[in-house]
Parts: structure tokens; sequence; C-alpha cells
């Protein structure tokens, strides 16, 4: 269970992406985090591996204290929080069995792994996981050959290289067309109910939120301004956390009649 | 919609004024450099026929020579106040076969005429008369006879000190093929020295520079108040070094080590550590930060990050900047042995203030075609791995 007790991030030039957000997500959720560009939503998402570090607040994962820990604590929590990119982050010149067998980097004996061994049983293990997101004949090719969608599969692969507890996803799908999106998210959703890992996924549209979120967020100026299930966000809401502005714009082939109507 | 545009400011006289003051200065500052520099076109145009002899003689290397058989015999030789002839020796050497000279008088003093006689040299073959003393002064030519023997009178300099001498003959056959000068077989071995004393001195560079490297990027260093003093102490170190010339570094090099190729590659290296780890370091900021971050979620160490995420991206990069300074170097060390640095700078410099042109050719056209050669073999292999 992840528990985030007033948490604020001001960067030091002056930008406050998070306000007192205090928020808690149970095991095995699939928590959409949805808002403007700028909104906080990938603030938060990196307050809680710690690439960002917050002003102040607290985050609680199963009761250890992110904020608290060491260098070497913290590398132990990390190893428990996978995360996937909206660029993917994958080494580019790097072959996709490195790319993949380099989330197990935590695990493994530090010098083994300076000079690119692995044990057996984790080569093994970045096979499966590559079989597992469809892309295991890719193994040998170089990450930069691949396309948008099995990168971020590769991606996702890497993440459970670690074996983790909880799954962040900043932006997944943003670099990617809507069938491909719909693919990501499905091995995602696929995770999060056979492995249960718990899911926490930034998304721009609101219409994949719908789709596949057991809960829905909604940050606005860094301040925490929904939080419900999907269905719940309706025309109104939708104004209050996108702006009057807004218009809606639905994504991807699986729409159902009743979602496009809701479209203002 | 809102078509309006902002209202444009009023021509003021400032513009102007300014544009005005800007091409004053500009006049003053050309001005002045064309005094303190001395510009003359007058003393280009009228000395360049003062070129004409050198570019000639350059554009003739010294690179091949007739191949040739030589012969020679020397016999002792006196200058003193009074000619006459040398006391017999105690016992007289047993006839060697092959060419001997005999010469009268063989006591003479400055400026007498002397006789020199040889034979069993090889028949009808062009020769010279040396008196051979440290160094040697050319007496006059001869050509053997059919029977292979000469005689010839020759002119004692006047300005010969008295003392021992030797007076030697020496006949030479020019053969059907062509050799490499001595010019040139030096020029090459010098040559390769240089290219391997560039090599030395970019590997002790690459070394030292690329862990420098590491703690000289911003990206990597910035987070914690240490990293920061770090980062610029390794970047303000780097400056330092570069900023020092290499032509400089070597003079101080070859007091410490001596004069020769190990002081160039002293200096190479040190300027090199400047050079590289200021293009490493850039190398290592303009990766792309993503896989940093990536791998840093993972819960990695430090290093691990360091293997996985920037390795992988520098490589090419650092291959190709190493390479491009190897290729830099081989140019700097032929100007380092100008100044005691080995290599083949060290006889260029000696050819040209001995005014011996053609030698200098051979130098300058080897240093040329090996400058080029590395350039265009560097670019290629860069063009292929990055």
């Amino acid at each position: 269970m992840l528990k985030i007790e007033h948490l604020t991030k001001i960067y030091e030039d002056g930008t406050k992406a998070l306000d007192d957000v205090s928020l808690t997500v149970a095991d095995g959720e699939f928590l959409v985090i949805v808002g403007l560009s700028g909104a906080g939503k990938s603030t938060l998402l990196r307050c809680i591996n710690r690439l960002v570090e917050p002003t102040s607040g607290k985050i609680y994962l199963d009761d250890v204290d992110i904020t608290a820990a060491s260098p070497k604590e913290l590398r132990e929590i990390r190893l428990k929080i996978g995360m996937i990119f909206q660029q993917f982050n994958l080494v580019k010149r790097s072959s996709v069995l490195t790319n993949t067998l380099s989330g197990r980097l935590g695990y493994v004996s530090p010098w083994k792994s300076l000079v690119y061994r692995f044990p057996a049983q984790d080569v093994a293990r970045a096979h499966a996981n590559l079989e597992r997101v469809g892309i295991a004949e890719k193994a040998r090719a170089r990450a930069d050959t691949l396309s948008g969608g099995q990168q971020q599969r590769v991606g996702i692969a890497r993440a459970l290289m670690q074996e983790p507890k909880l799954m962040l996803a900043d932006e997944p799908v943003a670099s990617l067309d809507p069938a491909t999106s719909h693919s990501v998210l499905k091995y995602l959703e696929q995770i999060n109910k056979e492995d249960g890992i718990t899911v926490i996924c930034n998304l721009h549209f609101l219409s994949l939120a719908r789709r596949y979120a057991s809960r829905v967020i909604a940050l606005k100026d860094g301040r925490l301004v929904f939080d419900g299930r999907p269905q719940e966000i309706d025309h109104r809401r939708f104004k209050e956390i996108y702006g009057e502005e807004a218009v809606q714009v639905e994504i991807g082939p699986e729409l159902t009649p009743e979602e496009a109507t809701q479209a203002p | 919609m809102n078509n309006q545009r902002p209202p444009t400011k009023p021509a003021s006289l400032l513009g102007p004024l300014r544009t005005a003051l800007l091409v004053l200065i500009l006049a003053a500052a050309y001005a002045y450099g064309f005094r303190v520099t001395k510009v003359n076109l007058y003393d280009l145009v009228t000395g360049l026929p003062n070129m004409h002899h050198i570019v000639l003689s350059l554009l003739q290397p010294d690179l091949f020579v007739r191949a040739t058989e030589m012969q020679k015999s020397d016999t002792p030789f006196l200058v003193r106040a009074e000619s006459g002839a040398l006391p017999p020796p105690p016992a007289t050497p047993p006839a060697k076969p092959g060419p001997s000279v005999e010469i009268y008088p063989s006591v003479a003093k400055p400026g007498d005429v002397i006789e020199v006689k040889g034979r069993d040299f090889k028949p009808d073959t062009p020769g010279v008369i040396y008196l051979i003393w440290v160094g040697e002064t050319r007496l006059g030519k001869i050509t053997t006879d059919a029977q292979g023997s000469f005689a010839a009178k020759v002119v004692l300099p006047g300005d010969v000190t008295q003392g021992d001498y030797w007076i030697e003959a020496r006949v030479f056959r020019e053969l059907n093929w062509y050799v490499p000068s001595e010019t040139l077989i030096l020029s090459l071995r010098l040559m390769l020295e240089t290219i391997f004393l560039a090599l030395i001195g970019t590997t002790f560079s690459v070394i030292f520079s690329i862990p420098l490297s590491f703690l000289g990027a911003r990206n990597l260093m910035m987070g914690a108040p240490f990293g920061r003093a770090t980062y610029y102490l390794s970047r303000t170190f780097f400056n330092l070094l570069r900023s020092i010339e290499v032509l400089i570094i070597v003079v101080i090099m070859a007091v410490v080590v001596g004069i020769g190729p190990f002081a160039g590659v002293l200096a190479l290296a040190v300027h090199g550590i400047g050079a590289l780890g200021k293009l490493y370091s850039e190398a290592i900021e303009s990766i792309d930060p993503g896989p940093i971050e990536a791998i840093t979620a993972t819960g990695a160490s430090r290093l691990q990050v360091i293997a996985y995420a920037v390795v992988p991206q520098i490589v090419p990069q650092f291959i190709a900047f190493t390479l491009y300074r190897w290729d830099i170097n081989v140019r700097m060390a032929t100007v380092i042995g100008l100044v005691g640095g080995g290599g083949i700078g060290f006889i260029l410099i000696q050819y040209i203030n001995l005014l011996e042109w053609n030698q200098a050719g051979t130098a300058i056209w080897l240093i040329a075609i090996v400058v080029m050669a590395m350039d265009y073999a560097s670019a290629v292999i860069r063009e292929k791995i990055v």
C-alpha cells in the first residue's frame, strides 16, 4: 500500500509543481492520473521513487518512509518500483536483451554487472519477460531498430525484471499512435490483473483513463482536484480539470457509442 | 481574432549614430592592427622572387639516388712548414690486394702541388681525391684509365694548418638502378617515430582524460555541492592544460627528461588531457538523460548507471574524438621536433638551417602525405562508427 501525505514540490526556479497532495493507493489498483501538461503528474510519479526530491511531505510504501531513506535504502525501495517512460528511455545503441537485463541491476553483484555479465537465470528471466510482451524474437536487435510500441514493451519488460510491487507509468503512450497505445496499455492491464502489480499511470486522454483505470485522480496546478471512479468524471468535472476552453477528444478504436456521446 | 500588430518603435537618431560609432571603432582598430603587424604589400611583391629558389628545391625533394659502387684507398700525409718525404715505415706492410694510392711529396707545405697516383681501381671510372682530417676537403676530380690507374696533380689549399692527414681516392661507378636516398630513409624512419610519438602521447592523454571527463560532466556532477566543486575543478584543470601551447610544454619537458621523443610524448599527453577531457565531458553532457533516469529508477548503483546508461551512449563519440586527437597529434608531432621533441621535425629544422631545401622538401612532402592520409582515414572511420 502506498500512502502519500501532504506532498509538496517546489522547484529551484520557484515553480510549485505539487501543492499539499495526499493520497492512498491500495494494492492492486490501476490508478490513472489525468490533468493538463504541467499539472504536476510527472512530478508526482517521480517523487514516489525519488527521481525528484520532494520539498516536504511523506511517502510510505508498505509503511517504509521513502522520503527518509538513505541512498542505500532508497536503492532497495526502488527495486520494488518499476517505471516506464513517455520516451521509453532505452539505451538506443544497446541490444534489447541488454536493455531488459539492466532492469535487474539492483539484484546482481555490482562488479560482475560492470563487466556486463549477468547470471544465467537472469538472462532466462529476461527472455521470458520479452516473450511475455511479445517481442522475444527481437532480443538481439539494437533497441533503436524497434518501433515505438515495441520499444515501450521493452520498457515494460525491463521494469518486470525488477519483480516490482508497484509500476509507475509516466505518459507511457503519449508518443504512440492510438492502436499501439491500446496494445501497450493492455500489457499494463495484464500485469496489473495477473501479477497483482499496482499501476500508477499518467495519461493525457480521458478516454484511455475510462477504459483502463480502476480509479482516476486529477491534478490541476499541483493540487488534487478529483479522486474517484472513472465513470464519475462528467462534463462539469472535465471542465474543472481541463479548463473552460478544453474540448474532449477521443482516442483509439475501442470506443463505445455512449463514451462517444459523452464528448461535448 | 486579433490581427493588430504591436506598434513599431518610432525611428530614433540613436540607431544611425550607433552604427557610425561602430564603423569608426572598427576602422581605428584595423588601422592600428595594420601598423603593429607591419603589413606591407610592397615588401610582399618585391620579395616574392626570393621564394623562387626555395620553392623549386622543395618541388625536387631528395628521394632516390642512382645506386653506386665505391672503391677507396688512402695513404698518410703530413702538412709541415717544409715539404719532403715521409720517413719510410718501419716494416712495409704486405701489399693488400685491391686499389692503392701513392703521393709525392708525402710531406708538403700549404699551397704545394701534390702528385697523386693510384692503381688497381676499376677501369674507366670517375672519382674524387679528398684530404681527410676530422672532416674532409675535396681536392680534385680523377678518372681511371683502361687499366684502372690514374695520376693527377692537386693543389693543397693555402689555409691548411700543419698536422697529420690522409689523402684518399674514391672512385664511383653508377649502377643501373636507383635506391632511396639517405634523406628519404632517415625521413621515413623519423616519420614512423612521429606517428608512434603521437600514438603514445594520445594514449596517455586518453588514459587520464577518460576518468577525469566524468568528473567534468555537468549532468553527472551537478547533484551535490561536492559534485559541483569537482565539476568546476576538473573543467578549470582541462582549460589550464589546453591553454598551454604544446611547443611550450615540449621545452619544459625537454628540461625534465632531456631532448628527444619522450619529451614530445609527454607534451602531447599533457596538452591532450586538457583537449580530450573537455571534448569527452561535452560528449557525456550531450547524451540522452532518459536512460540515466530509467536505470536509476531500477535501483541500480551510481557506477551501474554509468556503465549501462552513460557508457553505451558515449563510446562512439569517444572513439571519434580519440582518432581526431591522434590525427591532430601527428600534425603537432611534426612541429614539436623543431623545439627538441623528437620526430621528423627534428631533422626538418636541421635541413632548413643548413639551407638544404631538397632534403627539407623530402621531409615536408612526407609530412604532408602522412597527415593527409591520417586525416582521410580518421574521417572514414569516424563516419563508420558515429
